[in-house]
């Protein structure tokens, strides 16, 4: 029998009772759980070791072997499994499409996984009372293609656009380039249907845009990551799709300036659709991954984009332009829709494109979704460009800085331990920056396991207990999602 | 035995970030739901295996139900050359002597028989009745194994075309190694047979209609022959056909390993507009699914290979007369999977258009 435990437990306060789950680790016991779950969910279970392996992380660093993994297709075999993990203490890890970067998704104390991507129907499109309903498993981007010939859009976008579940965003409280104008997933839920840990079923909202009554279970579930029920349907609020967008290109000496520049353009009373940093190094690597992409190479580069009406977005686009000249060396709106498109696709997947470059470098999701407030931006960057040097890691900086966000790529040589601890130093010189600066660990990749150190200070002692009381009142055995948060 | 590390290249599976990003467009992981059938698992699996993972069926299940047809490789952030990495894990364990039922009797078949169907009987039966071969030239028409024992009036119609320009064929042409190379196994042999007739031919342009045998001798043979594939031959000498006008609409099937392996997109396109019109399938060019067969998916997952290749006959617009590609491969997968005689080979349609075959 292979060890019930993680074998990465970095939390040092895990909630779990880990005595009750030995419970479970004879034999005879975990056999007659598989037969039960198979029962439920016919061949939709698995305890083989090739796919537990393969359900062992998402995108983070952080790993643990699950026993089984399961992919539902309904609330009532979701409900079922939740009784029998309750029954038996089972640690129960929920998963979207396991795009994560924080470990939300890793199965750290053993158990089971449960994989909603199969519950992936969009239920209702219901334009008349402006939102969709959906199963969890629905991907973002099939969600708004779906939106799209009814002229309505679910504007959260994260750079996992095209892969990416709705329930996996809920839990994440994710969001993307655009949510400088729109606001983050949170403010685009209005009902969860949540399977909770004894398998009872309850509606946090209803159908009304707007309501006042107690307090709001849709913002409590809405960001747990899935350490305090499960979702198995969600009705979103949807928006009408902008008929026009304008992208702007500005250059900048360096970030100071550049922040200096997106300030003046916020106080101008222009909000824009997004407003990203590029910074040298990054603008270098999309360069030279697409020669063809009319990007600057030789300065901080703010994407400034505009949405809305056809003759606003060129009034606001030009108005940007004249905001920025003074400061920057180089400013230019793009000339078509197409270079539009491919820049911001060639945006969504910097993250990973490090590859490309030096094949010998690998990309490592650390320390990269702090935020701060966004007047502290120049301060954050300049720290950064100080720890990475003295710590000799390579690093990219790009992010929402119209939101404070700034994700900073760290990439080594995996196969190098000494990269990899100096990795690890960096990224936690990083976030302890980030909190100096009055600022956030996270600001849409969420906590799981790889940032729960940082709780304490990130939310305060009291602040914290009260979390766990919550916790304890909704899960009083643990095993929602246990080893998560700093819990 | 030599060290895991050797076969198994930690380096370039490393390069995989776990993003996930290929479950967007794994043809395999869309049927079947399962990380371990998405190119992501299968990398894990591979770590998996560098890490004393039991190579058991699950394992196998996991690496053999990829298709190699890239699709992921084109859409990997990171660069991962996902259908080289697969291969070399298939090789990794085939040289250990772990391998399937279908890879054991495919292999048996073409070690056996230079076929991948096991057939005694004469390759180039088809040929009977026509002209005497030339024993020299500078071109060779290599048929491959499916259009020499099952679509051998293809082959027919592909040789009557490209007879005028002097082409013949490999008197003893063997397999051309693609199904062993896919499926991990070593191919030396066969390659050294065929090359060894093309010398002594004087072959300098090697010519064919399969896809799979196109990237093959292209990529896995020594270099030192110009590998053109039919659709390129016939875009390049397009005004030399005498082409017919039809009135007919018809689709194109990108094959994997001729678009996205090879970047042949366009020359099929030209053949077929010079014929008649072109409706484009949904997703087309280096966006197009699998058909579902390559890869050894259709001798040893038959149930997935047709289940991928009926989402990919949904992509076929309305009205079209024929779906026309140019892998026999793609031809049997597709018909089999419901679309019956409506997919031809490119061939068949110029056939019709040069007045050499009746509709």
């Amino acid at each position: 029998m292979h060890q019930l435990l993680a074998f990465l437990s970095a939390s040092g306060n895990a909630y779990i009772d880990v005595s009750s789950i030995e419970l479970i680790k004879s034999q005879r016991n975990m056999s007659g759980i598989l037969e039960d779950l198979l029962e439920i969910v016919g061949s939709r279970a698995s305890s083989s070791i090739v796919e537990r392996r393969c359900y062992a992380a998402d995108a983070s660093q952080i790993e643990g072997l699950p026993d089984f993994v399961v992919r539902p297709k309904s609330t009532n075999e979701v409900s079922r499994i939740i009784r029998l993990c309750s029954k038996h203490l089972i640690p129960v890890t929920p998963r979207g499409a396991g795009t994560g970067l924080s470990g939300g998704a890793s199965p750290v104390k053993g158990g089971l996984v449960l994989d909603m991507s199969g519950m992936d129907r969009i239920i209702d499109i219901d334009i008349a009372n402006l939102q969709a309903i959906v199963e969890p498993g629905v991907v973002q981007e099939r969600l708004n293609l779906a939106l799209k010939p009814y002229g309505f859009f679910f504007p959260p976008d994260p750079g996992s656009s095209a892969v990416c579940t709705i329930g996996g965003m809920i839990s994440h409280n994710s969001s993307g380039m655009r949510c400088v104008k729109y606001g983050t997933t949170r403010s685009y839920v209005l009902d969860l249907e949540v399977v909770l840990a004894d398998g009872r079923v309850i509606h946090t909202g209803s159908k009304a845009l707007k309501s006042a009554v107690g307090y709001d279970l849709t913002r409590l579930f809405t960001g747990s990551e899935g350490t305090l029920g499960v979702i198995t349907r969600a009705g979103l609020k949807i928006v009408p799709l902008p008929r026009s967008r304008r992208l702007v290109l500005a250059c900048f000496e360096d970030a100071v300036v550049a922040v200096q520049a997106v300030l003046k353009v916020f106080s101008c009373g222009i909000t824009p659709s997004a407003c990203e940093i590029l910074d040298k190094t990054t603008c270098q690597v999309l360069r030279r991954c697409d020669p063809k992409l009319a990007i600057p190479d030789d300065g901080d580069l703010i994407l400034f984009e505009v949405d809305g009406h056809e003759n606003s977005t060129v009034k606001e686009a030009l108005h940007i332009a004249e905001i920025c000249s003074p400061m920057a060396l180089d400013v230019r709106v793009a000339t078509s829709q197409q270079e539009m498109d491919a820049i911001w696709a060639a945006r969504r997947l910097v993250g990973a494109a490090v590859a490309k470059i030096d094949p010998a470098k690998t990309r490592i999701y650390m320390g990269e979704d702090v935020g701060v407030p966004m007047s502290q931006i120049p301060d954050l960057i300049k720290r950064v460009q100080h720890i990475t040097a003295k710590l000799d890691i390579p690093a990219m900086k790009y992010g929402h800085i119209g939101d404070g966000n700034l994700h900073v790529a760290l990439f080594i040589d995996v196969m190098n331990e000494d990269q990899w601890e100096r990795l690890r130093i960096a990224a936690d010189r990083i976030h302890k920056v980030a909190l100096q600066l009055g600022g956030t660990v996270s600001t849409e990749h969420g906590i799981g396991l790889a940032r729960a150190q940082y709780m304490p200070e990130q939310v305060g002692q009291d602040a914290l207990q009260v979390m766990r009381s919550i916790k304890k009142a909704l899960d009083p055995n643990g095993i929602l999602n246990p080893g998560k948060l700093g819990l | 035995m030599e060290s895991i590390d050797m076969i198994l290249d930690l380096k370039a599976i490393n390069r995989c970030v776990r993003c996930g990003n290929c479950r967007s467009v794994c043809p395999a992981f869309e049927e079947l739901g399962w990380e371990s059938a998405n190119t992501r698992g299968r990398i894990m699996v591979m770590r998996g295996l560098a890490d004393g993972l039991k190579a058991d069926a699950d394992v196998l299940d996991s690496l053999n139900s990829c298709t190699t047809c890239g699709i992921c490789t084109d859409n990997c952030p990171a660069g991962a050359d996902v259908p080289d990495l697969i291969e070399s894990a298939r090789r990794h364990l085939v040289s250990q002597g772990i391998m399937t039922e279908a890879q054991e009797r495919l292999s048996r078949y073409i070690f056996n028989s230079g076929n991948t169907f096991g057939e005694q009987k004469e390759r180039a039966a088809w040929l009977r009745g026509r002209s005497r071969l030339k024993e020299s030239s500078d071109f060779v028409y290599f048929v491959g194994c499916m259009n020499s024992y099952r679509y051998t009036e293809t082959a027919a119609r592909t040789y009557d075309l490209l007879r005028c320009f002097g082409v013949t064929l490999l008197p003893e042409e063997k397999c051309c190694g693609s199904p062993l190379l896919r499926m991990g196994f070593d191919a030396r042999k066969l390659v050294n047979a065929n090359v060894r007739q093309m010398k002594q031919i004087g072959a300098r342009t090697i010519i064919t209609g399969c896809a799979g045998c196109y990237t093959t001798l292209k990529n896995n043979y020594p270099a030192g022959f110009r590998v053109v594939s039919v659709p390129e031959f016939l875009a390049e000498h397009i005004s030399e056909l005498n082409l017919k006008r039809l009135d007919l609409t018809v689709t194109y099937h990108d094959p994997c390993h001729l678009g996205r392996h090879n970047k042949i997109y366009e020359q099929p396109r030209q053949v077929i507009e010079a014929v008649c019109k072109l409706a484009e399938m949904k997703d087309n060019r280096q966006n197009a699914r699998c058909c579902g067969g390559g890869g050894g998916v259709r001798s040893g997952y038959r149930d997935l290979s047709l289940k991928m290749a009926r989402r990919r006959l949904k992509d076929v617009p309305e009205g079209v007369n024929w779906i026309v590609t140019s892998c026999p491969l793609c031809i049997r997968n597709l018909r089999d999977a419901g679309a019956g005689s409506s997919v031809i080979d490119l061939v068949d349609l110029v056939a019709i258009a040069t007045g050499q075959h009746q509709e």
